[in-house]
């Protein structure tokens, strides 16, 4: 149940559901191919772009939970080949757009720059993906009225457009974060056997959250 | 033994199946349980029992894989990366989809008591009479006086934790000390109560968690990972509580990898003279024989086993000759409901994780209630202070960080009803002669849908929701029907029904089949209607009573 409110907030947080948690629409096209092309440069970016969104302040960040494998792992194994298409393009339009906005690789940034360039892509993929949204509303819709004439094993499941990468950098970075180890012993607070329950607990403004 | 005979044979080994070979061995009958898939050892088996979320590489998410390995679970949250073992793989154990039928499946010992929700209440009396009464289907062979003794019992060995409520509409039972609700709950509860001048309740959910030692088991740690088998023997499984029982006696034989593919039928006798199995692994067949046959493999599976038995007297199975083996088909329908937002408790958080929430009992058509459709529903639900504050859009970097650290500054309070689905004769499973699995066996075939009583109650389930929790304060209430399809309760019920009367009923009152005394079905295919309350703790009544009166009429030799 606790992880569902995890995916829950997050998906509260990207204006998107999550790719690989429950909630996750089912049975569209399995990935092909495991080699989703991802190398030690690639992991390394995903890293630094993890760390702006949750950088390290008094307790480890991102890079430091090892989220740029955790996309590695999720985008190969948990995502659908559209989906796994959007977010490796993504990662050189990315470049792309950095090198635009900075005139630098992502890489080549000081830490204020790519925050700076990441919010930037948080509106876009805002846009973005109000847009697709839109767009597939009335797909999905049809799909549906399609879907009714058909005998339940003639159904076909829909798979709509991708979200934004930027929204999947972002999924993978809070999921990856907040179920590590890290974020959830030294930035949350962690009890694997709590023996009690109290609920009605004190709390001062400021104490840390559970971890889930 | 000899010549594989026992006294009794035990087909399942989940709810049911491990209450039958509980009372039968310890009554001093030499038991054999047959359970179609793997053994998995109480503690030392629970592979992600104490596993943090880092240690799955998906941390609990679902691969493209699984997904093609489990084209049923995938449809709900049950397919995920942590109890993956605990579900049968849907793509090696198909079945045929006339209409949709979620059927989510745990083959291996224990059963789907490793997963169950643990939720226990008693049905009322009410619930024995319903049928009878608005003459619907038939009417129940027993009423809630005789199932009552053995609901204690039941509730004695499991263990569960509740409170005395004293509602007639969800009758008390012989309960371990209660969980607490926690402090918006209770705030709810007294809110409610009084709105509703206490004719509509707010309970603590009772479940088959222990708050206390309880035989060799340690009570609950509050880690609520109940699902993943418990490492300290908290909630009632096979394993945690009925298997060592039975073990203890010295009269059971465990079998895995047995899939019972008919019950052995001598027609002069009329009597089962045993079962014939195949074995899952080496695909050979063998013969046990017993006096008395219990078949506790899950409510459908209970009923596939009978189709396939006795065949040369009657084609359409054992228990065939009323018409009502395979119907009547029922579940519980859900995913209705309301959820919003508590202010004002913001110095207040809550310490461990509760393995129940909530539980408000059925309140329509009720006592002077009259609504437009019969029977009712009951919500399941709680409080909780989630992680998070609001940032300004578009925030990243250390404050975003810091913002989801920290509990939100208001609780959520969320409710989803469970409402009780009428047995329709249509309903119905059947063989699919056309599609066989990997042994050659034919597959089950659904046909089932709700109705229109099912569908006038959802509006009541979700509108009524929203009332409740608005009254009680709860604010940015927004209510919900997520859609249902049948089996998604996971509380599959019917298909074999008790009644009184050969003609329309598959069993009688003790669940013995007519056509076949010494064959008892216990589970979840007895039941002749669904009531709105989670149905596991009225099958390990129903077995306990059962068995009982199974042993006693061995030594009266009437069976």
């Amino acid at each position: 149940m606790e992880r569902r409110e995890l995916l829950k907030l997050i998906a509260l947080l990207t204006g998107g559901a999550v790719v690989g948690g429950e909630v996750f629409l089912a049975g569209c096209k399995t990935a092909g191919k495991a080699d989703t092309g991802f190398t030690t440069s690639t992991i390394a970016l995903l890293d630094e772009i993890g760390e702006t969104i949750i950088p390290a302040t008094v307790t480890p960040g991102a890079k430091a939970a090892k989220v740029g494998e955790f996309m590695k792992v999720m985008v190969t194994d948990c995502y659908t080949e559209k989906q796994q298409a959007a977010f490796t393009n993504g990662i050189a339009q990315l470049e792309e757009a950095c090198k635009k906005a900075t005139g630098k690789s992502f890489m080549e940034c000081m830490p204020e720059q790519r925050h700076d360039f990441l919010v930037s892509l948080e509106k876009e993929a805002k846009e973005f993906n109000n847009k697709r949204n839109e767009e597939d509303k009335p797909k999905r819709e049809a799909h549906k009225a399609e879907n009714e004439k058909l005998a339940f094993k003639d159904q076909k499941e829909f798979e709509g457009t991708p979200s934004h990468y930027y929204t999947m950098m972002k999924q993978l970075t809070l999921l990856g974060f907040f179920s590590s180890r890290t974020g959830m012993t030294e930035t949350l607070r962690h009890l694997p056997v709590p023996g009690k329950y109290d609920g009605a607990y004190p709390y001062t403004k400021g104490d840390k959250a559970w971890a889930e | 033994m000899a010549d594989n005979l026992y006294d009794a044979i035990v087909i399942g080994s989940g709810i049911s199946g491990g209450w039958a070979a509980k009372e039968l061995t310890e009554k001093g009958l030499k038991v054999i349980m047959l359970e179609r898939g793997r053994n998995i050892e109480h503690i030392k088996d629970y592979v992600s029992a104490t596993k943090e979320s880092w240690e799955f590489p998906h941390r609990g998410g679902r691969t493209q894989q699984m997904i093609k390995d489990y084209p049923v679970l995938k449809r709900d949250y049950p397919l995920n990366e942590t109890v993956l073992d605990l579900w049968c793989k849907d793509s090696e154990h198909p079945y045929t989809e006339v209409k949709r039928f979620d059927w989510y499946r745990g083959y291996h010992v224990g059963g789907r008591s490793l997963t169950w929700g643990r939720q226990s209440y008693r049905f009322n009396k009410w619930d024995f009479e319903a049928n009878a009464k608005e003459g619907i289907a038939v009417d129940w062979p027993i009423r809630y006086d005789d199932l009552a003794p053995w609901y204690s019992y039941a509730e004695k060995f499991a263990g569960i934790q509740g409170n005395k409520d004293g509602l007639e509409v969800l009758p008390d039972g012989d309960f371990m000390p209660a969980m607490e609700l926690n402090c918006v709950e209770k705030d709810i509860k007294k809110r409610l109560e009084t709105y509703y001048k206490n004719t509509r309740h707010l309970i603590i959910g009772r479940s088959a968690n222990i708050t206390q030692p309880h035989h060799d088991r340690t009570n609950c740690q509050y880690r609520n990972r109940c699902w993943r088998g418990c490492p300290f023997g908290g909630y009632f499984s096979t394993q945690s509580a009925t298997l060592p029982a039975a073990m203890k006696t010295g009269n059971l034989t465990l079998r895995p990898f047995s899939i019972v593919t008919k019950i052995l039928y001598d027609k002069d006798k009329k009597k089962a003279t045993g079962v014939e199995i195949l074995d899952a692994e080496t695909n050979m067949t063998y013969e046990y024989k017993a006096k008395i046959v219990f078949v506790c493999a899950s409510a459908l599976n209970s009923t596939w086993v009978l189709m396939n038995s006795a065949t040369n007297i009657w084609p359409d199975g054992l228990g065939s000759s009323s018409g009502e083996l395979g119907h009547n088909v029922m579940d519980h329908h859900f995913r209705c409901g309301a959820s919003g937002t508590v202010e004002g408790f913001s110095d207040q958080y809550v310490y461990g994780r509760r393995p129940t929430g909530i539980y408000i009992p059925r309140f329509r058509n009720i006592y002077t209630d009259k609504r437009d459709y019969i029977r009712g529903f009951g919500y399941q639900g709680g409080a909780g202070r989630g992680r998070g504050v609001e940032v300004a859009e578009f925030t990243i970097g250390a404050d975003l960080k810091d913002a989801l650290s920290i509990p939100g500054d208001n609780w959520g309070m969320g409710i989803t009803a469970f409402g009780e689905m009428l047995p329709y004769h249509e309903n119905k499973i059947a063989l699919d002669k056309e599609k066989k699995d990997k042994w050659g066996l034919p597959v089950l075939a659904f046909d089932v849908e709700i109705k229109e009583n099912e569908k006038k109650m959802r509006i009541d389930m979700m509108n009524d929701a929203k009332e409740m929790l608005e009254a009680a304060g709860v604010k940015k209430v927004e209510s919900y029907d997520h859609g249902y399809a049948v089996g998604m309760g996971i509380h599959e019920m019917g298909t074999a029904r008790m009644g009184r009367d050969p003609k329309s009923s598959v069993l009688n009152g003790n669940n013995q089949v007519w056509d076949a005394p010494n064959v008892f079905v216990t589970d979840g295919a007895c039941m002749t209607s669904a009531s709105c309350v989670n149905p596991s703790l009225t099958y390990m009544a129903m077995t306990a009573r059962a068995a009982n009166f199974a042993v006693s009429e061995l030594k009266k030799g009437n069976i």
